[in-house]
């Protein structure tokens, strides 16, 4: 899943939790001698097996030390991997929470399910990235088994082959370099599974296309070199643009900051597709699929480029959606990912 | 006495609305009809003729319309008929027998859910006739597939792609096997509840 489209999740999340529970105000701190200690059990969500009993625990612990408490009783499930609620209906408590503001009495029940082995959404996006990097130059290098034996290790006649390579590639660095140094990302974990559903679909799709273009009997635009720089074009003017709106993003507000604000457009001209969208790095993604899909004259790219903005729509949707929900003056003009239309 | 009743009818769980109901008693009931109709007129047209020459020919209409409106059922059944027997005439034949057994037999299931035990003891044989029905019908149209190059494209083209069907119905077949356990195991659960429910209920009584 995207960076962004996970934030869109947690504010969702936020919202619906702010409704269903309907929290009393925090009593301010009294100078009172005594503490009143909370009294917390913990039971299986789905055997209603009591796993634990933690008495003594302070009414200022939040959701996370008492997860915490848990995985000292039971090492094999670290917080990241729990999932605690006040009920088995309701959604989950976030970590944050703190235990006196919770509609619980001094003896607390919460019902206790092990998500499974997790792992940091940044492992996943890596791992998603590297792949394709790798996977294509394989193909690029004409290495074996690939092809037919007489093409190993050759090297392509056409100019637009090793274009096409070092734009593929430049987009994967770009990716992962944007991983490690700008993204920064607010949700802790995923679980495991996730990272064979979404590494094999990055994965196969890298393959399938590299293939094609790769491939000694590729054929050539049908408009030749003008075709060729069109795409090219394309593709460098939405990669840039992508990376400006990242940055952008980044730059809304400062690190650790819960607080959520409306992105606007800056000095740079690329981040001006704000006054238009609210998720303009994936109007400038899908850009530049089209462009390397012009550039390339790739069915199987794209088919890639066409999965990859139904993807991004559904994404784009949650996001809008959630700008609208939190603020009340939201831009009227904006659409979710194209202008006017989508 | 009244408390039981009472208690019966509290514990029913609210089920489709009228409407889908009806719906799906008459899609069934059509269904069944449609196919008892094919069924029907394969048997004269090779008493007519006496032989399976051009059998498929006598039903192409009825069966297009009904297979089509199965479009509803498993993608399995429309895409053997379509897709296999249509474009290979040779393995017409022998699908008509694997198919229409099952299909009849599956439909006149769907009209009541009293028929509900039988249909999910009767399912033990049927599914797996069924499926080897289709598996035998596929790795029959292979060899024509491979030799008429069916549905598939080749390099070099301007679109660079390519496509062989003939691997892709391998690849078809192929996935039957980790599917195929998936739905049997899963109707065997169904089983279990449909038919524990149905123990509740006598029992109740």
């Amino acid at each position: 899943m995207d960076v962004l489209a996970l934030e869109a999740k947690s504010v969702n999340g936020a919202d619906a939790e702010k409704k269903s529970s309907s929290r009393p105000k925090p009593k301010p701190p009294k100078k009172a001698k005594r503490i009143v200690y909370f009294e917390v059990e913990i039971v299986d969500l789905k055997t209603k097996e009591k796993l634990l009993l933690l008495d003594k625990v302070e009414p200022t612990a939040t959701v996370l030390d008492i997860k915490a408490l848990v995985h000292k009783s039971y090492p094999k499930w670290y917080p990241a991997r729990q999932s605690l609620r006040l009920d088995p209906k309701a959604k989950c408590l976030r970590d944050e929470e703190i235990l006196q503001t919770l509609p619980v009495g001094t003896t607390a029940s919460f019902y206790f399910r092990d998500l499974g082995p997790q792992l940091t959404w940044g492992t996943v996006f890596l791992t998603e990235c590297v792949g394709p990097l790798i996977i294509y130059l394989m193909f690029y290098f004409h290495l074996p088994f690939i092809y037919s034996p007489k093409y190993d290790f050759t090297s392509s006649k056409h100019w637009v082959v090793h274009l096409a390579c070092i734009c593929h590639s430049f987009h994967y660095i770009k990716r992962i370099l944007e991983t490690m140094f700008v993204h920064r990302i607010s949700h802790g974990t995923m679980p495991l599974k996730n990272i064979f559903k979404n590494c094999g679909y990055y994965w196969c799709s890298a393959a399938w296309m590299a293939y094609y273009i790769n491939h000694p009997l590729y054929t050539t635009p049908y408009y030749g070199q003008m075709q060729v720089n069109a795409g090219l074009y394309v593709f460098l003017f939405c990669q840039i643009g992508n990376f400006s709106i990242h940055v952008a993003l980044r730059n809304l507000k400062p690190p650790g900051s819960k607080t959520k604000k409306i992105p606007f457009p800056t000095k740079n001209p690329f981040t001006w597709m704000f006054w238009l969208v609210s998720c303009p790095n994936y109007t400038y993604e899908v850009g530049s699929w089209i462009g390397f899909t012009v550039m390339t004259q790739c069915v199987p790219v794209a088919f890639f480029t066409l999965v990859a903005f139904i993807q991004m729509t559904v994404w784009a949707k949650g996001k809008h959606g959630s700008y609208l929900k939190e603020f009340r003056d939201y831009p009227t003009l904006r659409s979710s990912i194209l202008p006017f239309i989508l | 006495m009244k408390t039981t009743h009472g208690d019966v009818a509290a514990r029913k769980k609210k089920g489709p609305g009228a409407l889908a109901t009806a719906y799906l008693v008459i899609y069934n009931v059509v269904m069944t009809a449609g196919w008892l109709v094919i069924a029907v007129g394969l048997v004269r047209a090779y008493l007519a003729r006496g032989s399976y020459h051009g059998l498929y020919y006598s039903i192409e209409k009825p069966l297009k319309f009904f297979q089509t409106g199965a479009l509803l059922e498993v993608l399995s059944r429309v895409f053997l008929t379509w897709a296999v027997t249509h474009s290979v005439r040779e393995v017409r034949r022998r699908l008509l027998f694997y198919f229409h057994f099952e299909i009849i037999i599956g439909y006149s299931f769907n009209t009541s859910s009293w028929l509900n035990p039988l249909r999910y003891t009767f399912f033990f044989a049927l599914y797996p006739m069924g499926v080897s029905g289709e598996l035998l019908t596929i790795y029959a149209a292979l060899p024509h597939v491979q030799k008429t190059g069916l549905y598939s494209v080749t390099l070099p083209n301007k679109y660079n792609f390519s496509f062989d069907y003939h691997g892709f119905l391998i690849l078809a077949m192929v996935s039957y096997i980790p599917l195929f356990p998936q739905l049997y195991f899963h109707m065997i659960r169904q089983r279990k509840k449909v038919l524990g429910h149905v123990e509740d209920y006598s029992k109740v009584e």
